[in-house]
Formats: C-alpha cells, sequence, structure tokens
C-alpha cells in the first residue's frame, strides 16, 4: 500500500525498532540511504546496511536478517516484482520499500499488511483500480459492486488480503498487460527521503546536497524526462533558497569553510572543471556527438568552434583552475553563444553547485560520475560489496581524496567511452539486423573489462546509438533501437547484453518492446540469468527473461521489462537469431 | 666525579622505553645517598673550621660540594617522580591488578603509593555520575555519542547484543550498535568506526 504520511507511518515505526537497510547499488540509492543513515544518526535508531546488487544478492541478504530483523526498508529495489512471493517472509516482516522503479507491482500496491510503499500516489503511476485486476472466486455479499474509483478499493469484510492467494486471483490480461508494459522510473529515492527529514524539520545542507546527487544521477544516466528533470529541480532550488537565506540573516557571514549549496546554470560538459575544457568536450557525449568528434571533419570543426570564441588552444588544453582569469570570466555566455551556431542549443543545462573551502567546487553532475566510477571500478581485489563502500564513503564531505580519486576514474572512464565509439563508428562495428541494430565488443578490445559492468554499459550504448545516428546516411537505421552485448565474466564466459530505446527527440523515457521474449529465451533454450532490478533508465526491455519464480497458474507470459540481462557465450548467437524473428 | 652514579641510574630509566618500569634499583640510590651523606659530613666539618678560624679559602669547596648535595638530590626526585608516574599510567593501562612481574620491580613504598592512587581513583570514579558511579578507566577517549556507526571488515559471525537481539557480522556490512558492545570488537580490528 502506499503511505500517505511519511512521518507517521513510516518513521514513527521504525524509530523504535532495529532496522535492516537493504540499498540496491545505485548512485540515487546510495544518496538516499546516507539522508536516511543520518536521520537514524539522530534518532539513534539501530540498523544494519547491506548492499545488495541483484536479486540473488537481495534474497540471500533476507535470508542471512530475517530471523533477528522485523522492518526491513528496501532502496531503489524491489517494487516492481511481487515481493512477498519472491521472498516468502514471515507473517510480522513489514516492508519499506522506496523505489524509484515503475510500474509498481500490482501486488504490492494493495498489499495493506507487509508491504508499504513510500511513493506519492500521484507520481505518474497510472495503477489500475483493485476491482479491475482482482476478482476474487467466490462472491461474497456483493463485493464487486461499487467503486471504479482509482486508487484501489479494499475488499468490506473480513477478508485480508493474504488468504486471496495467487490461486483465486483473476487478472484481467489486458488491463495488467496495458499497466505493464512500459517500465520507467518515477522521482529519486533521494528525494523521497529528504522529503522526510524536511517534514521532520531535520533536514541539512548535507541532506540537500545527496538529494541533488541524486537527482542529477537520473539525468547523467537518463531515467527521467527533462521535463520531470526541470520540474524536481525547482522543487530542490526551493530547498536551496530556504538553506541559504538563514546564511544571509546573520550578521556574520558563514565561515569559508562551510558548505554552500548554489544554483547554476552551467555547462553540459562532464567533469570540466576538474579537467581541461579540451579534453572535457572532446569526451563528453553531448558535444561529441554534435560535433563527429571521430572524424578528421568533426575534429577541424572544434577547431573552428573554438577560434570562433576566442579561447587560444594553448589556454584550453590547460587545467581549466590554470586557465587565465579573463579566459574564465564569461566562458560560460561565450560557449553558450558559439553553440548555438553549430546547433547545439542547450549546452547549458541547470543544475547546482557545491562550495566548501577554498579549493573545494563540485558541480552535481562531477559528483554522480565520480560516484558511479568508483561504483563498477574494475580495479583489482574489488568486490562490489568494497566498492559500494567506496563510493558510499565518498559522498561524506571529509572523504575528498575518494572523491578525487573517483573523479580520476571517472575521467578514465569517459575516455574510454570515447575511443571505443570512435573505434565502433569508424570500424563500422554496429550492424543492422533487421529489425535493431547490434553491437558485439570483442575480447579485446581495449578498456572492455569497464563496460561489463551495466551503468558503464548503458553510457556507452546511449553514446553510441546517438553517435550512430549522427553518422550513418540510411534513414531507417536512425528509428531503430541498439543491443550491445560485451564480455561479463571470461572465466564463466558469460556475456552481457543490453538494450536501448531508438533516439528520439521526444522520448518520454518509456518504452515498450513489441512481444513477449520469454519464449525467445525458452525455444533455444539460452542459459539465462536475469539479476539487475533494471538499472537502466526508461525501459526498453528487449529481453524478458523467465524469472526463477514461476507463478503456477499464469495463463499469460509476464512480460517483464528487463533490458539487462547476462547470457553464456555460446549461447550468444542463436538468441539473437530468435530475437531477430521474434522483433521482425 | 661527583654526581655521576645518579646520572647513571637516570639514563637507566630513561633507557627503557615509555610506560615499562624497570627493576627498582635500589643499589644505586644506596651508592648515590652514601654519596651524599660523605659530601655533606666533608661540609658540615669544613664549615665549622671556616666558621671558627676564619679560614674564607674553604668556602668555595664548600659551595661546591653543596651543588654536588643540590644536584644529586635532584636527580634522584626525579627518578622517583618518574617511577611514579610510570606506576600511575600502569593502573589506566591494566586495571587495579598488576602483573605480578611488574609487581617485583616496584619497591614496598611504590607499591603502598599505587594502593593509595587506587583509592583515590576509586572514590573519585564512585562520586560521578549520581549514585552508581562511572567507570572512566573504560574509554579509551572520551565518547561522543551513545552509539556509532561501524563497520565489519571480516565475517565475524553472530554477534549478540544487550538486549539480546543477534546481529550478523558480514564483511561490508554497516551497523549503528551501541558503543559499549563495539570497543571490544574495534579493539580486535573485526569493526571500524566510520566517522562522517
Amino acid at each position: 500500500m502506499f503511505i500517505t504520511d511519511i512521518r507517521k507511518e513510516f518513521y514513527d515505526v521504525v524509530v523504535n525498532q532495529r532496522v535492516a537497510l537493504l540499498v540496491s547499488s545505485e548512485i540515487d540509492a546510495l544518496c538516499a540511504c546516507k539522508i536516511l543513515q543520518a536521520l537514524f544518526h539522530c534518532d539513534q535508531v539501530q540498523y544494519t546496511l547491506v548492499p545488495v546488487t541483484g536479486w540473488q544478492d537481495l534474497g540471500t541478504a533476507f535470508l542471512e536478517h530475517k530471523e533477528q530483523f522485523r522492518c526491513f526498508v528496501l532502496i531503489n529495489c524491489g517494487a516492481n516484482v511481487d515481493l512477498l512471493e519472491t521472498l516468502q517472509p514471515e507473517e510480522d516482516s513489514i516492508f519499506f520499500i522506496c523505489d524509484t522503479h515503475r510500474p509498481v507491482d500490482v501486488v504490492n500496491v494493495y498489499n495493506d499488511t507487509q508491504v508499504k510503499l513510500m511513493i506519492k500516489q500521484d507520481d505518474d503511476l497510472g495503477v489500475p483500480s483493485y476491482d479491475d485486476i482482482f476478482r476474487d472466486e467466490e462472491e461474497e455479499g456483493g463485493n464487486d459492486s461499487g467503486n471504479e474509483s482509482d486508487g484501489g478499493s479494499e475488499p468490506s469484510g473480513k477478508r485480508s488480503l493474504i488468504t486471496l492467494t495467487f490461486e483465486t486471483f483473476h487478472f484481467r490480461r489486458e488491463i495488467l498487460f496495458d499497466y505493464e508494459q512500459y517500465e520507467y522510473h518515477g522521482t529519486s529515492a533521494a528525494m523521497v527521503i529528504f522529503e522526510l527529514a524536511w517534514v521532520l524539520t531535520k533536514d541539512t545542507k548535507d541532506m540537500l546536497w545527496w538529494a541533488i546527487i541524486g537527482l542529477t544521477d537520473q539525468l547523467v544516466h537518463d531515467k527521467i524526462t527533462h521535463m520531470k528533470y526541470v520540474t524536481d529541480i525547482a522543487t530542490l532550488q526551493r530547498h536551496v533558497s530556504r538553506h541559504n537565506h538563514r546564511n544571509e540573516d546573520e550578521d556574520n557571514s558563514l565561515s569559508i569553510d562551510c558548505m554552500r549549496i548554489s544554483f547554476e546554470y552551467d555547462l553540459r560538459l562532464a567533469l570540466y572543471q576538474h579537467w581541461s575544457l579540451f579534453e572535457s568536450i572532446c569526451n563528453s557525449s553531448y558535444t561529441s556527438c554534435n560535433f563527429k568528434l571521430w572524424s578528421m571533419h568533426g575534429q577541424k570543426k572544434l577547431q573552428e568552434f573554438l577560434a570562433d570564441m576566442g579561447l587560444p588552444l594553448k589556454q584550453v588544453k590547460q587545467k581549466f583552475n590554470s586557465m587565465d582569469m579573463s579566459v574564465k570570466e564569461n566562458l560560460r555566455e561565450v560557449i553558450e553563444e558559439s553553440s548555438n551556431k553549430y546547433g547545439m542549443k542547450d549546452i547549458r543545462i541547470q543544475t547546482f553547485g557545491v562550495h566548501f573551502g577554498f579549493k573545494n567546487h563540485f558541480l552535481a553532475s562531477d559528483v554522480v560520475h565520480a560516484t558511479a566510477a568508483l561504483l563498477e571500478s574494475t580495479e583489482k581485489d574489488d568486490s562490489p560489496g568494497d566498492n559500494f563502500i567506496k563510493a558510499l564513503d565518498c559522498l561524506s564531505r571529509s572523504n575528498l581524496e575518494r572523491l578525487h580519486g573517483g573523479i580520476d576514474l571517472a575521467k578514465k572512464k569517459l575516455m574510454a567511452i570515447q575511443q571505443t565509439v570512435a573505434s565502433c563508428i569508424c570500424t563500422n562495428l554496429i550492424l543492422s539486423q533487421g529489425p535493431f541494430l547490434y553491437c558485439y565488443l570483442l575480447e579485446g578490445t581495449p578498456d572492455v573489462k569497464l563496460f561489463s559492468k551495466p551503468m558503464a554499459l548503458t553510457l556507452l550504448c546511449k553514446y553510441l546509438l546517438k553517435a550512430f545516428v549522427r553518422s550513418t546516411r540510411n534513414k531507417r537505421c536512425k528509428l531503430l533501437p541498439l543491443i550491445i552485448a560485451a564480455p561479463m565474466d571470461v572465466e564463466k564466459r558469460t556475456v552481457i547484453v543490453l538494450g536501448i530505446p531508438p533516439e528520439s527527440e521526444t522520448s518520454d523515457k518509456k518504452n515498450f518492446f513489441g512481444r513477449a521474449f520469454e519464449k525467445a529465451a525458452e525455444s533455444t533454450s539460452s542459459r539465462t540469468l536475469h539479476d539487475h532490478f533494471d538499472t537502466s533508465s526508461k525501459s526498453n526491455v528487449i529481453v524478458i527473461v523467465y524469472i526463477f519464480h514461476k507463478r503456477a497458474d499464469m495463463t499469460h507470459y509476464r512480460w517483464a521489462l528487463f533490458s539487462i540481462i547476462e547470457l553464456k557465450m555460446e549461447d550468444r548467437t542463436k538468441f539473437l537469431d530468435a530475437l531477430i524473428t521474434l522483433l521482425s | 666525579m661527583f654526581c655521576e652514579k645518579a646520572i647513571e641510574i637516570i639514563r637507566e630509566l630513561h633507557r627503557m622505553g615509555d610506560g615499562q618500569l624497570p627493576a627498582f634499583n635500589e643499589d644505586g640510590i644506596r651508592q648515590v645517598l652514601e654519596e651524599m651523606k660523605a659530601l655533606y659530613e666533608q661540609n658540615q666539618s669544613d664549615v665549622n673550621e671556616a666558621k671558627s678560624e676564619g679560614k674564607s679559602e674553604l668556602i668555595p669547596t664548600i659551595k661546591f660540594r653543596h651543588c654536588c648535595l643540590l644536584r644529586n638530590q635532584r636527580c634522584i626526585a626525579a627518578y622517583l617522580y618518574d617511577r611514579l608516574l610510570r606506576i600511575r599510567t600502569l593502573r589506566w593501562e591494566y586495571g587495579s591488578v598488576l602483573p605480578t612481574n611488574i609487581r617485583f620491580h616496584m619497591c614496598a613504598e611504590e607499591l603502598e603509593w599505587f594502593n593509595q592512587y587506587k583509592k583515590s581513583l576509586a572514590t573519585f570514579m564512585r562520586s560521578l555520575g549520581g549514585e552508581e558511579g562511572l567507570d572512566i578507566t573504560q574509554d579509551m577517549k572520551p565518547p561522543k555519542s551513545l552509539y556509532i556507526e561501524v563497520r565489519c571488515l571480516k565475517d565475524h559471525g553472530e554477534f549478540e547484543i544487550d538486549d539480546g537481539t543477534i546481529i550478523l557480522l558480514k564483511k561490508n556490512s554497516q551497523h549503528f550498535l551501541p558503543r559499549w558492545k563495539c570497543e571490544q570488537l574495534i579493539r580486535q580490528g573485526v569493526l571500524e568506526h566510520i566517522m562522517s
């Protein structure tokens, strides 16, 4: 069920108990976790934090902790699958889920007792009403007559949802199909938890900064539409002004070491203040795709662009902090003006920056890139748990060296992405397979280890598609989706496959891929594993993998939309063939 | 030369690193005291002579011997005081019962002093914190909060806390637990205190 008053129904319930926090490995989840931890520290709520990377991890973590905890808080995991059936908990376990994945599974929505969703009901959900999808076998006393109202009318009488086991449900196929065909993301979890902090009036600037990072993560990894981003930025801007207003009231202004968040209308160049301007332009997907920097022609255009702005090459190739003040002064406006001439209309984007101390100035997107690089670092001896801890640490202000380390890793990652894209385009590695475009990264490709991780692979995939659309002349190809496969684990010989929807100007970040692919995996008996919670921004589920829990009476295929699966290497080709046949 | 023995016993004490208590150098002290006695007696007779016979040539010698006496006194006082300080830290490190090998290194008076110090400390601790008193020898630094956040560095299995609940300590999990339960594990290196 949806929680209406987050303070009474969630916080006041957990504050007297010990809580298990199960947090997914995403930046938004990390930020939400930090805010919640800070709140728990204030009120001395004992908790245990367990990182989870996928459904298997979630199951294991739950099994390990179910004896000791009654309250579980799940962050960015668990809403889009029937949780009670997956985890099989005891009767008295309560789950509080703060998840951005949509659509929320209907069983989770209509469960009264054990599953509480920390999601606003008006958050663009469109959940079908109760009576439309659940119909009880034994019709007791005219229960069905009645509300068509949205928002789930509950069965009257003593019948509780628990007695309505799945055997007695009759899903109305089409309604459910329509509801679940789209997969997308909702409001950032960090923002939801920040709002809780605000309601408790325990919000601090640190928490606000984390909420900003959570939102920016959704933008950087393309999980929400631009409209939603702008709306959420406006919400956060109100909080920022409220916090800043407090500073200006005092007679003595705050010391330099205090944290100050400011609204910036800044450039869409990744990490440009921690790099040189030239490198940043070359390695940001927006500018690189617009100039087509993988070709000689593109490089020349870039030089023209720089000349047009009057920026000497020597300055532009220097570290940003060492550039001349005269050059830096109106840099943003100058760049915006010139970009308009070159067809880049939105090179500037609304975002926030933070200052503390004399040296430390970070934009929200810088922190997102750094944290993502740390979270998915492929250095040796780094288990996913270690990476989670490092990424969590780098969000604290006291761990600046970690953050700088993360920025360095992010630079390497962006450069690797740029080079891979350039080589793929130049060597025509992207093939049109009919209904979709396909690219396979061979094992020997440099930096291919980086792309065994979902977030990095997603960035590469989007960048690649954008670049391809710009470089190809084939009109039909421009409207096709892209599937990319990269080796995941060389010893186990698995491949990670990811798909994204076609590139379009007005995408609403929801997508639906024509048909059920369960058959594809089944018919070719490919050994597949779907483990990810679905980290790809908007739906684009290419393959529906048969989830490990099977409903006995399922009369239709569950269209689980997950865009990422793992495959065994040998099965790759036949799987793709099956996909082609299915999609065409 | 005079005062050399005194310097020697100080050097011996200084050679042992911080906190360690070497055996009480009974012999050395006795020798220094004897030297002081001899010097004093010589001075005494010389002073009498100078007074009665007016021999002012003796005065520099007297002054010199006096300086030596003062120097010896100072050395012995420093030696004894330093040992006392070391014994005091032993109370904080080991608790109220000292290991036997250390007790052998203390002389009778030092043991007596130790017992008195223990009593003083106990009275003081009892006077804090209302009726029950407060054991201030428990924490290494003054604690800032009741609960601390700890991160698990290795798999430790199950861990029970005061109210009976069991916590599973798995690598890379973080917990928010009462401080006093975690101290032991932090010292062992299983948990790490996180300060954010």
